[in-house]
């Protein structure tokens, strides 16, 4: 159900995205920061609900807040003539591919053992 | 929380960020030609402003090198006999070949392109009402032949070795580029130039077709030097 509510969810934001007005390219690049700051949060999910400790809130609050920090921060960064965004996107990014990482290992193990109880059995 | 809670809100999440990914792409896609288009022109306009910076740094360092040469000259003058005449000649030879700023009578000559042709206008080709390299041609050979003893187009002494080219939309003027309105100042008889600008049939009046063209007399005109280096590689002295 969970699975059936992404897919839905994901079909009807590309097609409202098809016929959105486009934004314009000043705006684009804080766009392009919320992107990838909601990205990460949505790794950070996946992990959470592999470890068994999901909790909606703090994935709904990290999902806006970590986009709005990541646009805000961007505007400092203009105000102050220093890239902020770089930062930004090291941090998420980097927590990205630590994220990923954990999933990857998680489905291994699943593997490894399916395969470890296959050899078992054919030994018997 | 149940389970209907938890899709809804991934649901609607889901709908939010693939709504942003999509109108970003797009954005991107639509920006990407302009975008490269101002990174390239951002870049050259740093690098101008750079060049324009050691530009003036250079010059005000000559101008400082110039006036410890004048100094250093008036004292050679001061202690040698004689030298104050050499020094007369040199700057009678400077004014001639135009190393110093000079004023005197003359006229002022301007001009401009014509801003007062609509596209229904009877002049097919746009490139008539605009001022081009050939009429300032014009001018400066009239002046010349008035008896102009100075001339400068915008601030840009014409000397020996001056050149007058088309350079695209721009004329090029000593390898400098310069763009209507054109004030070419000349330092000579003013009521001779301005009656050889003038007459009928003549210069102005044909340009007046075209462009906008004046002539002003002025009892006090300050031609500036040439900014310049005039060094001869080719040419000897000869016995």
């Amino acid at each position: 159900m969970i699975i059936i509510a992404i897919i839905v969810g994901c079909l009807i934001g590309a097609l409202i995205g098809i016929y959105a007005p486009m934004v314009s390219y000043t705006y684009s690049g804080y766009l392009a920061i919320a992107i990838i700051a909601s990205l990460d949060s949505v790794f950070g999910g996946i992990v959470a609900t592999l470890k068994k400790n999901f909790n909606l809130t703090i994935f709904v609050t990290g999902f806006f807040g970590n986009a709005i920090l990541a646009i805000l921060l961007t505007i400092l960064g203009q105000k102050l003539n220093v890239d902020i965004y770089l930062a930004a996107i090291v941090v998420f990014v980097g927590r990205m591919f630590t994220n990923l990482a954990i999933i990857r290992r998680y489905y291994i193990d699943i593997v490894v053992k399916k395969i470890g109880n296959k050899k078992k059995k054919t030994v018997k | 929380m149940n389970k209907k809670e938890i899709a809804i809100a991934l649901g609607i999440m889901c709908m939010i960020l693939t709504l942003i990914l999509v109108i970003q792409i797009r954005t991107t896609n639509s920006a990407n030609q302009i975008v490269k288009q101002t990174f390239s022109s951002n870049n050259l306009r740093d690098q101008v402003l750079k060049w324009k910076e050691r530009y003036d740094y250079t010059y005000s360092e000559l101008e400082l090198a110039e006036k410890k040469i004048e100094i250093v000259r008036q004292k050679a003058s001061e202690n040698t006999e004689g030298s104050t005449e050499k020094e007369e000649e040199l700057k009678k030879n400077n004014i001639l070949i135009g190393l110093t700023d000079v004023s005197g009578e003359g006229v002022i000559v301007t001009l401009k392109d014509n801003p007062n042709v609509s596209l229904d206008s009877t002049i097919l080709d746009p490139s008539m009402v605009i001022v081009h390299f050939g009429d300032i041609l014009g001018i400066v050979n009239e002046l010349k032949n008035a008896g102009a003893e100075a001339i400068s187009i915008n601030d840009q002494r014409v000397v020996s070795t001056t050149s007058i080219t088309c350079e695209g939309n721009v004329i090029n003027v000593n390898g400098e580029k310069i763009s209507s309105p054109f004030v070419i100042k000349a330092i000579g008889s003013s009521i001779y130039m301005h009656s050889a600008l003038t007459r009928p049939g003549g210069t102005i009046e044909n340009l007046n077709q075209y462009i906008q063209a004046s002539v002003k007399q002025s009892n006090n005109i300050t031609i500036k030097k040439y900014t310049g280096i005039i060094n001869p590689k080719y040419m000897k002295y000869a016995e």
